[in-house]
C-alpha cells in the first residue's frame, strides 16, 4: 500500500517536472511567435528620428503615440476602411451562399460526376492566384468592352467581389461539404418523405444545421479577404477604390520610408481583424478543426 | 450546444446575404454609372501622383488648381504608391489609365512609348522653350526619335560624406577630387575603426550607382551606355578594368552590405560610423530632421576622377518628368496638363507648395537654395553627360534580374570576376530580341 503511495508521488513529481518543462518550451515558442508583433508595437511607439540617429537596437529616447496620430492623418483611413467593408461583406456572404449550394448538391444527391465536381472546385484552390492574374485582367477588360463599359468589372468593386467569390468558393465548398457529410442522411430522407422540394430541403433543413460551419468560415474568409492586397492592386486602377491595405502603401515613399510610421499604420490596419478574432474566437477555433474528423 | 449560442442566427446571415447581394448589384450599377459619367465626359483630365504622401497631394493640387484656373478644365487627381504603379505599369496603361502622370525618362518611357502605351509629346517639349536642349535630348527615344516624356526634375548621385569627419582625418573636405584622394580618405577612415565606404546592396540596385560611375570614370560615358545596351561586351578588357577599381573599394566596405538597404548606409553616415557613401542626394531631409548641425555637416561631391581622358564629365542623374497615357480618355487634355507641369507657372506652383526637387527648366529659380542645395546644383553642373542610372539606361529585364545579382556576387567574391562577367554576357545574349 505504502509502496503504491510513494510510487504515485514519484509519478506525480515526475509529471510536474514534465509539465514544467513543457511550459517553458511552450513559453519560448510563444515568445518567438509573438516577438515580431511586440517589436512592431515597440517600433511604432518610437519617433523615426530616434531610430535613424541612434540605430534600431538602441535604447529608446522617446516613447509616444505621435506615429499613430500621424498615421491616421496620412492614411485617409475612413475611405479605405469603407472600401474594405464594401468588398469584404458581400464577398463573404456570396461565397458562403454559393459554397453551401454546391456542397449541398454534391453531398445530398447522388450524381455520377459528384466527386469530379468536388475535385474541380478543390483543385482550383491549388492554383496560385498570380498565375491567373493576366487572364483575369484581359477577361475583365473584354467583358467590359463587350458590354460597352470598360470599367464594368475592371476598376470596379463588382469585379473585385466577383474575383474574391470565385477564388474562395472552392475552399468554402470543400469545408462545407465535409461538414455536411456529418449531418445524418436520415434528416434528408425524412425531409423528402415529408414532401420538401430541393430548395426547401436546402433552405429550411440543411442551412440551419450548417450554422456553426458558416460562422466559422465567415470569420476565416473575412480575415483573408480583408487582408488581401494582390487583386485590389491589380484590378483597381483608382487608388480611392482600394481597400485598407492600400492605405499602408500611402505611408511608403519612393525612396525614404518611415518604418516607425508604417509600423503604427500596420497595427491600425490589423486591429479590425484582431478584434474580430477576439469577438468570434470560438468560431475561429471551431473553423480550424472543421471537417477534421470526416471528409 | 453551448457553442450554438455564439453562432450567428440564421436570420442574420440570410438578411446579410440579401443586403449584400443587393449591395453588390447596386454597387456595380452605381460605380458603373459614376465611371461612365466621369470618364466619358472627356472634358475633365485625370492625373496620377506617384507617391509623396500628403506633400505629394499638396503639390499636385497646387499645380492642377493653377491649371484649372488658367484653362477652366477640371483635373481629378489621385495618389498611388510609386512602386505599385511602376510594377503594374503595363497593365494600368492598357486598362483605363489616368491621362497624365509623373514618370521616369530613359528605358522606362522609351520602351512603353514604342509599345504604344505612352503618347508622343514631342510637340509639347518643343513648345516649352525654357527646357535645355540636353534635357530634351535625354528625353528622346534613340530608336524612333520621338519624346514620350516632358522632362521636369532630376537629382544627382554623388559621393556623400561629413565635412567634420574628413577634417578630423586631416584632409580638406572640398578637395576629394582624384581616385588617390578617395583611397587616402578611405584608408584613414578605416584606420579609425570606421566603415570607409558604406554599401548596402540588399535589394540589388544600390551598387549599380557605384558601378555606373566607376565605368563612366574609367571608360567614359559612351562606352558605359554601349555596354548597357549590348553594343559593348561585358567580357571586354575595358569592362574588366572597371571591375579592378570596384575590387579596390570592397575591402573598405562594411561586411554586411548584403544585409542592409540604402537607408542602412544613410544611418551609418548619420551616426558618424562611415566615411563615404555613393548615393542619390534624396535623403538630406533626414539629416535636417536630426539637427541643423548634422545637415550643415553633410556634403556631396562628384565621384573623383580616375581616367584623365574622361575627367568628371559624367554623372548619374535620373531624370523624371510627366508622361501622357496613349489610351487615356482625354489624351489632348493630358498633353496640355503635362505641358503645364513643365512650364514656369507649373514649376512655381509646385515649389510654392513645398516641392524640393531640382527642375531642369531654365525657368527654375534656385536663388533660395542653401549651401547643400547649391552644392547639389554644382555637382549636377560639373558633368556634361547625364546617365539615368543602370536600371533606366538598360533594359528592364537586364538591370534588375541580371546585373543586380551579378554585382552582388562580385562583391561577395571579387576573385570570380571573369566568370561573373562571362555569365552576365551570356545572359544578355539569351534575352529575347525586341
Amino acid at each position: 500500500m505504502s509502496a503504491g503511495v510513494v510510487q504515485s508521488e514519484e509519478y506525480r513529481n515526475n509529471q510536474k517536472r514534465k509539465d514544467g518543462f513543457i511550459s517553458i518550451f511552450i513559453g519560448i515558442f510563444a515568445f518567438v511567435w509573438i516577438f515580431p508583433i511586440l517589436w512592431t508595437v515597440f517600433t511604432s511607439l518610437r519617433p523615426y528620428n530616434d531610430v535613424i540617429s541612434y540605430g534600431i537596437f538602441s535604447w529608446p529616447r522617446h516613447i509616444n503615440f505621435n506615429n499613430y496620430v500621424n498615421a491616421v492623418k496620412e492614411m485617409h483611413i475612413g475611405i479605405y476602411l469603407t472600401n474594405s467593408l464594401i468588398v469584404t461583406v458581400p464577398s463573404v456572404i456570396l461565397t458562403l451562399f454559393f459554397g453551401s449550394l454546391i456542397a449541398f448538391v454534391v453531398t445530398r444527391y447522388q450524381f455520377k460526376f459528384n466527386l469530379w465536381l468536388l475535385l474541380l472546385f478543390t483543385a482550383g484552390n491549388m492554383l496560385p492566384i498570380v498565375l491567373t492574374y493576366i487572364p483575369v485582367f484581359w477577361m475583365f477588360l473584354w467583358v467590359g468592352d463587350q458590354l460597352g463599359n470598360r470599367n464594368l468589372l475592371y476598376n470596379n468593386y463588382a469585379g473585385l467581389i466577383l474575383v474574391h467569390v470565385g477564388f474562395q468558393v472552392g475552399f468554402a465548398t470543400f469545408v462545407l461539404s465535409s461538414y455536411m457529410k456529418t449531418i445524418p442522411k436520415e434528416i434528408s430522407e425524412s425531409a423528402k418523405i415529408d414532401g420538401a422540394n430541393v430548395f426547401r430541403h436546402y433552405w429550411n433543413v440543411i442551412l440551419p444545421l450548417l450554422r456553426p460551419a458558416l460562422a466559422a468560415l465567415s470569420v476565416l474568409m473575412s480575415t483573408w479577404i480583408y487582408n488581401e492586397f494582390f487583386w485590389a492592386l491589380v484590378l483597381m486602377s483608382d487608388d480611392s477604390k482600394r481597400p485598407i491595405t492600400s492605405a499602408l502603401r500611402r505611408l511608403q515613399g519612393q525612396y525614404v520610408t518611415d518604418f516607425n510610421l508604417l509600423a503604427a499604420g500596420a497595427i491600425i490596419a490589423a486591429s479590425p481583424t484582431v478584434i474580430l478574432f477576439f469577438v468570434l474566437r470560438k468560431q475561429f477555433i471551431a473553423g480550424l478543426t472543421l471537417g477534421s474528423t470526416k471528409g | 450546444m453551448s457553442e450554438e449560442k455564439n453562432v450567428l442566427s440564421r436570420r442574420t446571415v440570410l438578411k446579410g446575404a440579401a443586403i449584400g447581394g443587393a449591395g453588390l448589384a447596386a454597387g456595380g450599377a452605381l460605380s458603373a454609372g459614376t465611371a461612365t459619367s466621369a470618364r466619358a465626359a472627356g472634358a475633365d483630365i485625370h492625373w496620377t501622383t506617384r507617391g509623396g504622401g500628403d506633400t505629394g497631394d499638396k503639390i499636385a493640387k497646387a499645380v492642377n488648381d493653377a491649371f484649372t484656373a488658367k484653362t477652366g478644365t477640371k483635373v481629378i487627381a489621385q495618389q498611388v504608391n510609386s512602386d505599385d504603379f511602376q510594377n503594374n505599369f503595363a497593365q494600368i496603361m492598357q486598362g483605363s489609365p489616368d491621362d497624365a502622370f509623373g514618370w521616369m525618362a530613359g528605358w522606362r518611357s522609351n520602351h512603353y512609348g514604342e509599345a504604344g502605351l505612352l503618347a508622343d509629346v514631342t510637340a509639347q517639349n518643343k513648345a516649352l522653350t525654357s527646357l535645355p536642349a540636353s534635357a530634351v535630348q535625354a528625353a528622346t527615344n534613340p530608336v524612333d526619335k520621338k519624346q514620350y516624356i516632358i522632362p521636369t526634375t532630376y537629382y544627382p548621385w554623388g559621393l556623400h560624406y561629413r565635412k567634420s569627419m574628413v577634417k578630423k582625418i586631416g584632409m580638406n573636405p572640398e578637395k576629394i577630387q582624384h581616385w588617390d584622394d578617395l583611397i587616402k580618405m578611405m584608408t584613414l577612415t578605416k584606420k579609425n575603426g570606421l566603415v570607409a565606404y558604406a554599401m548596402g546592396d540588399k535589394q540589388g540596385w544600390e551598387a549599380m550607382g557605384t558601378f555606373d560611375i566607376l565605368n563612366a570614370r574609367v571608360n567614359g560615358y559612351k562606352y558605359h551606355i554601349d555596354l548597357l545596351n549590348g553594343r559593348a561586351k561585358w567580357t571586354d578588357a575595358k569592362t574588366k578594368e572597371t571591375f579592378k577599381y570596384f575590387a579596390q573599394l570592397i575591402p573598405f566596405m562594411n561586411p554586411n552590405f548584403m544585409d542592409i538597404d540604402w537607408d542602412g548606409c544613410r544611418d551609418l553616415l548619420l551616426q558618424k560610423m562611415c566615411g563615404a557613401m555613393m548615393m542619390g542626394s534624396w535623403f538630406a531631409n533626414d539629416f535636417k530632421a536630426k539637427s541643423q548641425a548634422d545637415y550643415n555637416d553633410l556634403w556631396v561631391v562628384p565621384f573623383p576622377e580616375i581616367n584623365k581622358a574622361h575627367g568628371i564629365d559624367t554623372i548619374d542623374a535620373p531624370l523624371d518628368g510627366i508622361s501622357v497615357a496613349a489610351h487615356g480618355k482625354n489624351v489632348e487634355g493630358g498633353k496640355a496638363l503635362a505641358q503645364f507641369w513643365g512650364s514656369k507657372e507649373g514649376i512655381n506652383a509646385a515649389i510654392g507648395a513645398g516641392d524640393t526637387n531640382i527642375y531642369v527648366s531654365k525657368d527654375f529659380d534656385s536663388s533660395g537654395y542653401d549651401a547643400f542645395g547649391k552644392q547639389k546644383l554644382a555637382v549636377l553642373g560639373s558633368a556634361k553627360n547625364i546617365m539615368f542610372f543602370a536600371d533606366r539606361d538598360s533594359r528592364g529585364d537586364f538591370a534588375g534580374p541580371i546585373l543586380g545579382p551579378a554585382l552582388q556576387s562580385f562583391m561577395k567574391n571579387p576573385k570570380n570576376v571573369n566568370k561573373i562577367l562571362e555569365n552576365t554576357q551570356a545572359q544578355w545574349e539569351a534575352l529575347p530580341k525586341n
